[in-house]
């Protein structure tokens, strides 16, 4: 976890970025936990909270795996490049930049060409159980003859976060190739997930 | 021969630096595109149904936060002053309290590393100052760690039951017996180099005492009742289990521990105040303070870290499943198994060769990633030589454990050479003796299924094995 954002405009979107992890994160647990209290308290279930929390837990992976970039939080095997000269590691790491970014491109690709179908043709096709509040709806226009068009969400807006992931995805890895190509990086991955264990101990040693 | 190109794809893209989840999902998404017909809009669909159609998966984070709450150095303070007070006064009693410790811990963590950054930091430490080599006690920790995936709560079972449509309360009840006779193996193991060496015993603490630290530690420790009971009593679902289990932890490290938040620092009883006045000022501080504790930095840190690491996780696993979706597709398990009983491989030969494939993986790779990988491609071939499906996941969990202490490169190793400042060569010397123990533990383990079946098949019937 050795990154700390450079000014004004870096910090604010990294707090963006991790107050949206937290809360999401916070949203999952608070919901199903409310929905346990509901059933033995209030002998009640709240139908859509599953469903709910479920898009919740996709939204949180999808956009957080750009954030994960960003950080250099994604795994890797380190134990071949780190034995090459710097030369040679940077090729590799611009390398599996190439990897990465293909990868996101062709995601990206089948990312769009999957929502757009919900966005048009399929728009009409709703979420199973969570509602779309009528005061929302009347708001951003989803209004026909004064009657709102949905019941529920329909189904292209929790999967609006496929494109938007990989596109923002793309662009982090488009930033880790710049930040080897001068020098600034040499890896794509975390050398390892102790390391960044061992950071915030020594991080806590020193603070207490 | 194809699935042969698209393993090699995946270890060509691992051992240039790429991510394990990018090489994963890069390498299925082109193999795909190249040897059937399906389109990259199906490959995305499989991504979000990854999160849509894994009910099972929807458990990790909320473990993982509940073990955020759980790992901050108080807890893993009151559980080995519990520990110290329960065990210490034998021979060689720091020792055996660390792998005591560690057990306890293992209750509240689902992952190893954790365990020995945790229980490590502060146990190595004490033993060195009375007078243990650094080495011994290294060599302990480091092997006592691992134990953070078998006993229950336990991730890397999470992962095995969504990858194989197991239960997850059986697999959590399986490796209880596992996890208990491991602890004791190695506990057995110290106290014989005790009396042999003549190692230190701590002072009798009394009854006073034992009484005490369990009273502060079983604050943290019923979260293992709640999951477990809960769980079993058909209270919750698992997923559910653990999202009351974090809200739990999170009411604890705030309001009970107040290792984190407003109340930090802020004792619960002042001394000479009475218990009633201090349980009363205790719900005064729950109503006063619960808001500001949900909002304080602290949390947000909690959260963001738990966050952290569900999705540099799932995104392993959610490409781990498109390569899944390959292997079933490409008929590749089938091949493979139909390959091995013509050959006349039994049982025990597979289970050998389970056994050698993971432990190679397992030091390359991260245990979740790997099991999603190797459980679709060995379970169907276990199922067709009879072998029990539960039996199959604690052999895989324990080949796990043993593959973060193999030398070259066992993550468990690693952590802690940075925690007890040592050479990691001379952590791998220092773990070896305990390494052997684990090894027989391995093959008691492969060998007797009733370790493993027993308690999930008292408690939950017989199985019903369903193939995909």
């Amino acid at each position: 976890m050795s990154y700390t954002p450079t000014g004004p405009i870096s910090r604010f979107i990294n707090n963006l970025e991790e107050n949206f992890i937290a809360l999401i994160l916070a949203a999952m647990t608070g919901l199903t936990f409310a929905n346990v209290i509901a059933r033995y308290v209030f002998n009640d279930n709240i139908l859509w909270a599953l469903e709910a929390t479920v898009y919740l837990f996709a939204w949180l992976v999808l956009f957080g795996m750009s954030y994960a970039v960003k950080t250099s939080a994604h795994l890797g095997v380190d134990v071949i490049v780190n034995k090459q000269s710097p030369g040679v590691k940077k090729i590799l790491g611009l390398l599996s930049v190439a990897a990465c970014l293909l990868f996101a491109g062709l995601l990206l690709a089948g990312s769009i060409e999957y929502w757009w179908r919900f966005f048009t043709k399929m728009s009409f096709l709703e979420s199973e159980d969570v509602p779309f509040p009528i005061f929302i709806q009347s708001l951003v226009g989803f209004v026909e003859d004064g009657e709102p068009l949905y019941e529920n969400i329909p189904r292209y807006i929790p999967y609006f976060i496929l494109p938007l992931g990989f596109t923002l995805m793309a662009l982090r890895f488009i930033e880790v190739g710049w930040h080897i190509w001068t020098g600034q990086k040499d890896m794509v991955i975390a050398s390892h997930e102790a390391e960044d264990m061992m950071d915030d101990m020594t991080k806590s040693e020193k603070e207490s | 021969m194809e699935a042969f190109l698209l393993f090699l794809l995946v270890i060509s893209f691992l051992a240039i630096g790429v991510p394990i989840a990018v090489a994963l999902g890069l390498s299925s998404v082109l193999f795909l595109l190249s040897f059937s017909d399906s389109s990259l809009s199906s490959i995305a669909q499989t991504m979000f149904d990854a999160f849509e159609g894994h009910y099972t998966l929807l458990a990790i984070p909320f473990f993982i936060l509940a073990s955020s709450y759980m790992s901050t150095g108080g807890v893993a303070k009151r559980i080995i002053r519990f520990a110290i007070a329960a065990v210490g006064h034998v021979k060689g009693g720091l020792a055996i309290a660390g792998v005591f410790a560690c057990m306890l811990f293992a209750a509240l963590s689902g992952s190893s590393p954790a365990t020995v950054v945790a229980i490590g930091t502060l146990v190595i430490a004490g033993m060195v100052k009375v007078g243990y080599k650094k080495e011994f006690a290294a060599g302990v920790i480091c092997n006592a760690g691992t134990l953070g995936i078998l006993i229950p709560p336990s991730i890397v079972m999470v992962v095995y039951a969504a990858a194989t449509d197991v239960s997850v309360g059986r697999m959590f009840l399986a490796g209880v017996i596992p996890g208990l006779l491991a602890g004791l193996m190695l506990m057995i193991g110290i106290y014989v180099v005790a009396r042999y060496k003549n190692l230190p015993a701590q002072p009798w603490a009394g009854w006073k005492e034992i009484y005490h630290a369990a009273a502060d530690a079983g604050w943290g420790l019923f979260l293992i009742v709640i999951i477990l009971g809960g769980i079993y009593g058909g209270i919750f679902t698992p997923t559910e289990a653990a999202a009351v289990a974090s809200v739990y932890a999170f009411l604890i490290a705030n309001f009970i521990y107040r290792d984190m938040g407003p109340l930090k620092n802020r004792p619960k009883r002042q001394p000479g105040e009475s218990r009633v006045a201090a349980f009363v000022k205790g719900v005064f501080d729950f109503v006063v303070y619960l808001i500001p504790a949900l909002l304080h930095k602290d949390h947000k840190k909690t959260l963001l870290e738990g966050g952290r690491l569900t999705i540099m996780l799932l995104f392993i696993i959610a490409n781990a499943l498109i390569l899944k979706h390959v292997l079933t597709e490409e008929q590749i398990p089938q091949d493979i198994a139909r390959a091995m009983l013509d050959a006349g491989f039994g049982p025990i030969m597979f289970l050998i060769l389970v056994n050698v494939i993971l432990l190679i993986g397992g030091q390359f790779m991260e245990p979740s990633g790997l099991i999603i990988i190797v459980a679709p491609l060995v379970f169907p071939i276990a199922m067709k030589l009879g072998i029990d499906p539960i039996h199959l996941g604690i052999i895989m969990v324990v080949n796990m454990e043993i593959g973060m202490i193999t030398p070259p490169v066992g993550l468990n190793l690693f952590v802690t050479s940075g925690v007890a400042k040592m050479a990691m060569w001379d952590v791998v010397k220092a773990a070896m003796p305990w390494l052997a123990i684990l090894f027989v533990f391995l093959i008691m383990i492969t060998y007797i299924p009733w370790l493993s079946t027993f308690i999930p098949t008292m408690l939950m019937g017989p199985e019903v094995i369903t193939i995909h």
